[in-house]
């Protein structure tokens, strides 16, 4: 059964925004309505293919860049502007994915038009650091996570965006004071080089 | 009554692919797909449903599925 991934900070995807990313090559468009409601989805308009992550947010849908065609909030397409007489068949969606918000992390499960029976992650306050991508498999990040030690002092959920490619998302339990946000962002920036083995030097603090 | 059109799709086709594709696209048009017979130089569909989701079927099935190539659609409407 598919666990939760971490996909963004909530943080980062504010209201009447998009973001589009990818869990395992399958990409996904995560967007915030008027109302501060999170939707995970395939990224692709049913029409001709256009990501919806380019597309934008008007009150509680979201509307296609290419023809705008628009969307509830059920994925169910409710307007095309080129036939505005035309009631849209409901066979006309886009495959949701469950999505929670727990910890100031956004979570999806990646598995197209799933139910949300698995427990979500626990929800407990935190402050959102940075979300940080790393060109390597998400296995080999996860392992330097591990040996880093950072799962002590910090949550760092790692998303296997491609086969190698992998996104780190940071935050740091409680209210956290800037300097150790600063600090674990430089952390991670550093095991970003180690990771893909850059010859620069770290950027004095 | 609802429009209904005949269209005939000639090129080079994979029957088999093509007709999954016709159907495919006419489910999710939702238009009632009354006919289908496909061969290697022509597809032949029947549909009924709203017009302009009758449009959207022949624009979809004009382009088709990715191995086979459509050369020339005609279209007869049955009011």
């Amino acid at each position: 059964m598919s666990a939760w991934i971490a996909v963004a900070l909530s943080a980062d995807v504010e209201a009447g925004t998009t973001l589009g990313t990818a869990v395992d090559g399958a990409e996904i468009v995560v967007w915030r309505d008027a109302a501060g409601r999170i939707h995970a989805w395939e990224d692709r308009c049913p029409h001709r293919g256009m990501r919806m992550s380019f597309g934008f947010v008007r009150g509680d849908r979201i509307a296609c860049l290419y023809h705008g065609w628009q969307y509830d909030g059920d994925g169910r397409c409710r307007a095309i502007p080129a036939h505005p007489d035309l009631e849209v068949p409901a066979t006309i969606r886009i495959p949701r994915y469950p999505v929670a918000e727990a910890s100031g992390l956004i979570w999806v499960r990646p598995v197209p038009d799933g139910t949300a029976d698995v427990q979500a992650p626990p929800d407990e306050p935190a402050t959102p650091v940075r979300s940080i991508h790393v060109d390597v498999p998400a296995a080999d990040v996860a392992a330097a996570l591990a040996a880093d030690g950072l799962a002590s002092l910090a949550t760092a959920a790692v998303q296997p965006i491609g086969p190698a490619r992998t996104a780190i998302h940071a935050v740091l339990p409680g209210a956290a004071e800037p300097a150790a946000r600063a600090a674990l962002a430089r952390r991670l920036e550093a095991l970003r080089r180690r990771l893909e083995g850059a010859e620069i030097a770290e950027v004095p603090a | 009554m609802m429009p209904a059109a005949t269209l005939v799709f000639s090129g080079r086709l994979r029957p088999a692919s093509f007709a999954a594709f016709a159907r495919h696209r006419a489910d999710r048009l939702d238009l009632a797909l009354d006919a289908l017979d496909a061969g290697p130089s022509a597809a032949t569909a029947s549909v009924s449903g709203p017009a302009a989701l009758i449009d959207a079927f022949e624009m979809a099935c004009s382009l088709g599925p990715l191995d086979c190539l459509v050369l020339d659609v005609t279209r007869e409407d049955r009011p």
